[in-house]
């Protein structure tokens, strides 16, 4: 096989690592005190209609909510039990935590994963029109910060015209291992998930990014990448390799037009725990109530690698209430309230000591930040433009490049929250441009 | 903290926020490097160049260097108190002003000149644009301008009667000698060579960019050659490389000028340290050095010739072959406190541009303004003021150059909008 060389990118950083408590640590059921609140929305998407009435019975994977339109998917149950009521939760959507309703359920038993069992859906022999029929009957969403219906995913990439599927298991950041320990135990799993996914939408050629410190770890996944005819890349730890955009840019060279997302270059990402659903739904007919999550942090009373059940809360299982948990890792992650429970874009729950609130002082344009962008951003103009409220210059910056890794704000010396205010501007920036009527249908 | 401020009224961002609350920032991971350990990693890589002066200069160097540092500390605070700018709170910045404003002063200067330098550092250069990170020229050099306009005589000489001349320790009070006790020396070239004389300290000797200074300036034509071939003619002096120190009395600093600038070894060590730690990076100080010598090695000088008629040299890199030219561009590119500017001074976070094109641009400015200001203008301090030039520039430089950001087309800041992205 010839020796294939992939660039590199101007920026990023080399970050502490952290993993050394749970890389080695296999899945294992995690164990869940009190009632699970599984919540009826994942993400930014609008809520599904409960069908469960409180003091109801339900069985292990029966269907507790029913979505009333594409934008949402119907919610399973993890658990057998009683449904106790409706409640209120918070949900991670991208980096902001939301609130939504949920259904409160006293289990009967533990939560535990599903086992492999039998395939009984054959789609190596079926047509990718059947394939999609099945995942569109599966009610999965991606296992991304921003969840979305896996439908309507497969149907834009299609419209798109995607002709490559990287699956991104970089995972880069500190203390997370999800992923990895993913691709390490269930490889046959997670490759055959990534096969019916390019199956579905019909990609010339399917990538599988891995961090090359830890492709020893990763020999499973060749037997059944060899047979999907999946090609398996080691990228460089450099911090953010893993981003959707630089990672694109360094497999295929193509770059993310500022705003857009990486389906406009023709490209569909996705991760293992995206593909490892996608298997057990469409190969086992196992429904997705559940996800690996990494359990780490200084304060972590039990670090490790757990699957733990939709609606579980993460405080709980952090095993610390008096701590700040983080949700997600700690580049891009949230921090947890009381209410936050598990979601399919959970991939960490992290015990930190404590989040002291840095007080900034002025920049005094050491141009770190600008250095290290992997967008190239200048980020110390963008950092006057939002102190000067200057809208046109962040617009001249191209703030929407920015690809919210959050370096900039990591490097800062003065403190400042840069990564902050850049996403700020690109919000604004990409509301505004999409509000304007002028323009409302040229970005199709 | 004006982040809702920010937003226009009716957006996605601003809509949500009924049902979206702001989150704890992430990331939650810092790196160790504040901005006080920035000024303080500076003021020590700083000290190096001090250290070097205080040996070669004397006591009068540590003297100056202390009432520079603690005025620039004190007046700061004073400044806090009347004016309460929360960006002087902190005192690492007084600090390092003022050393940086110690290195660029000669040694045998009276007390009060590093206090009113001090003054003008603090309040005109830094206090009044509001302090830290907010100032646009390099605040040791506006200290350092102001004096050099104020007391123009008493900073060039300790001798008044002879501008041009400056005193260096003899190698045989080293350290503890008085740079003010000299005696003067007019035909000493190789300072490692002479003890002082039993009554005085210091040996009073022509600053080698006095002597530089001749073949540029046509009024005031001295050599008929760079070296010695052109050695015929009587009645001037032919080689003027061989009235100058020898090269390596040049970089370890034995000749007079400021405290700081002269150790060029020294200066390059310290500054390869701020490139390594990453407070600087490396392209500003090799363009600006590498601008000021193309520019000398092309800029025209004027040589007298045999029958006493002015002969104007131009390119002289190699008009009396290639290694007199460099040795001359050497003597050009040591004199004066050219690699303090480039390695110390040009290099201050806050006045110099942003991106590495912008500082490219920003050093090339600097450098050849140095050289050009050297060899043809007046001024006492060429470098320093080429480098308060480019800093006057570099917000200008910061607006209109662009590096191409990720996902945008090639030159987007030439081509014509044509959209609001930009794209």
């Amino acid at each position: 096989m010839a020796i294939r060389r992939y660039g590199t990118f101007a920026g990023g950083i080399d970050l502490p690592d952290e993993k050394q408590a749970t890389i080695s640590r296999q899945i294992e059921p995690a164990s869940i005190d009190g009632p699970l609140r599984v919540p009826l929305a994942w993400g930014h998407l609008p809520a599904a209609r409960a069908t469960v009435e409180p003091g109801q019975h339900v069985a292990r994977q029966q269907m507790i909510a029913h979505a009333e339109s594409g934008d949402s998917v119907d919610v399973f149950t993890p658990v057998a039990g009683t449904v106790s009521g409706l409640v209120c939760v918070d949900v991670a959507a991208g980096d902001r935590m939301r609130s939504c309703p949920a259904v409160e359920i006293v289990p009967d038993e533990q939560a535990f994963p599903p086992d492999a069992g039998a395939e009984s859906f054959d789609w190596r022999a079926a047509g990718a029109a059947a394939v999609r029929q099945r995942l569109r009957e599966g009610a999965l969403v991606t296992f991304a910060r921003g969840p979305d219906p896996l439908a309507r995913w497969l149907a834009r990439g299609r419209a798109k015209g995607c002709d490559t599927l990287i699956a991104n298991c970089m995972e880069n950041q500190p203390f997370v291992t999800a992923e990895h320990r993913m691709l390490a135990d269930l490889a046959e799993r997670v490759a055959s998930g990534l096969a019916i996914l390019a199956k579905a939408l019909g990609v010339a050629q399917t990538v599988l990014a891995v961090d090359q410190r830890r492709t020893g770890d990763y020999q499973d996944i060749l037997a059944p990448a060899r047979t999907y005819d999946i090609s398996r890349v080691s990228l460089h730890h450099k911090y953010p390799t893993g981003a959707e955009a630089i990672l694109v840019k360094l497999l295929t060279r193509r770059e993310m037009p500022p705003g857009g997302t990486v389906m406009d270059v023709g490209v569909a990402t996705t991760g293992a725990a995206t593909c490892l659903a996608v298997h057990n739904w469409v190969a086992c007919g196992i429904r997705a109530v559940g996800r690996v999550v990494t359990v780490s942090g200084a304060r972590a009373t039990r670090p490790g690698n757990y699957w733990s059940p939709f609606g579980a809360s993460c405080a709980s299982l952090v095993g610390r209430a008096d701590q700040p948990v983080i949700h997600n890792g700690p580049m891009v992650g949230v921090r947890c309230t009381d209410q936050t429970v598990v979601t399919p874009s959970t991939d960490a729950v992290l015990a930190v000591a404590s989040v002291v609130p840095a007080s900034p002082s002025p920049c005094i344009r050491c141009s770190w930040c600008t250095d290290h962008c992997p967008a190239r951003l200048n980020v110390a103009e963008l950092n006057d433009a939002f102190e000067l409220s200057d809208l046109s210059l962040a617009r001249r910056l191209t703030a929407q490049a920015c690809v919210e890794c959050g370096v900039c704000t990591y490097v800062c010396p003065a403190r400042l929250p840069l990564s902050q205010r850049v996403k700020q501007l690109k919000r604004v920036l990409c509301g505004l441009d999409r509000d304007l009527p002028l323009f409302a249908g040229s970005r199709a | 903290m004006t982040e809702q401020a920010t937003i226009p009224a009716d957006t996605p961002a601003s809509r949500g926020a009924g049902e979206q609350f702001p989150a704890f920032e992430s990331p939650f991971l810092r790196a160790p490097e504040a901005a006080r350990t920035v000024f303080l990693v500076t003021f020590g890589a700083a000290c190096c160049p001090m250290v070097a002066g205080i040996v070669l200069f004397g006591w009068r160097a540590a003297l100056v260097a202390g009432v520079a540092i603690c005025g620039c500390a004190l007046i700061e605070r004073v400044y806090y108190f009347v004016s309460r700018t929360p960006a002087l709170l902190g005192r690492s910045h007084a600090y390092l002003t003022g050393i940086l404003l110690a290195l660029t002063l000669p040694a045998h200067v009276p007390w009060y000149v590093p206090l009113v330098a001090a003054a003008f550092a603090i309040i005109v250069g830094k206090g009044v644009f509001g302090g830290v990170g907010h100032f646009i020229w390099q605040p040791a050099l506006v200290g350092r301008l102001a004096v050099a306009v104020l007391f123009p005589v008493v900073i060039a000489s300790p001798a008044p009667d002879m501008p041009g001349t400056g005193p260096v320790l003899a190698r045989n009070h080293l350290l503890t000698g008085d740079v003010r006790d000299y005696t003067y020396a007019p035909d000493l070239r190789d300072w490692a060579s002479r003890a002082a004389p039993p009554h005085a300290d210091a040996l009073l000797v022509r600053r080698p960019s006095a002597t530089l200074k001749d073949l540029s300036d046509p009024g005031h034509a001295t050599f008929s050659a760079l070296a010695e071939r052109g050695a015929e003619s009587s009645s001037h002096r032919p080689l003027a490389v061989m009235h100058l120190p020898p090269l390596n009395d040049m970089i370890v600093g034995a000749r007079p000028g400021g405290i700081g600038e002269t150790c060029i070894v020294v200066i390059v060590v310290a500054g390869l340290y701020l490139v390594y730690r990453n407070y600087v990076r490396l392209a500003l100080p090799l363009t600006m050095i590498a601008a000021a010598g193309a520019v000398a090695a092309v800029a025209p000088i004027y040589l007298v010739g045999s029958r006493d008629e002015l002969v104007t040299e131009f390119l002289p890199l190699t008009a009396e072959g290639l290694d007199v030219g460099l040795v001359y561009v050497a003597y050009q590119l040591l004199s004066g406190g050219l690699f303090l500017a480039a390695f110390f001074l040009a290099t201050e976070m806050t006045s110099r541009p942003v991106t590495a094109g912008g500082q490219a641009i920003f050093a090339a400015t600097a450098g050849a303004l140095a050289m050009v200001l050297k060899l043809y203008f007046n001024t006492p301090i060429p470098a320093y003021m080429a480098v308060l030039a480019a800093n006057t520039m570099s917000p200008a430089i910061d607006r209109f150059w662009r590096p191409r950001v990720l996902g945008q087309k090639h030159f987007a800041f030439l081509r014509r909008r044509r959209n609001k992205t930009g794209g």
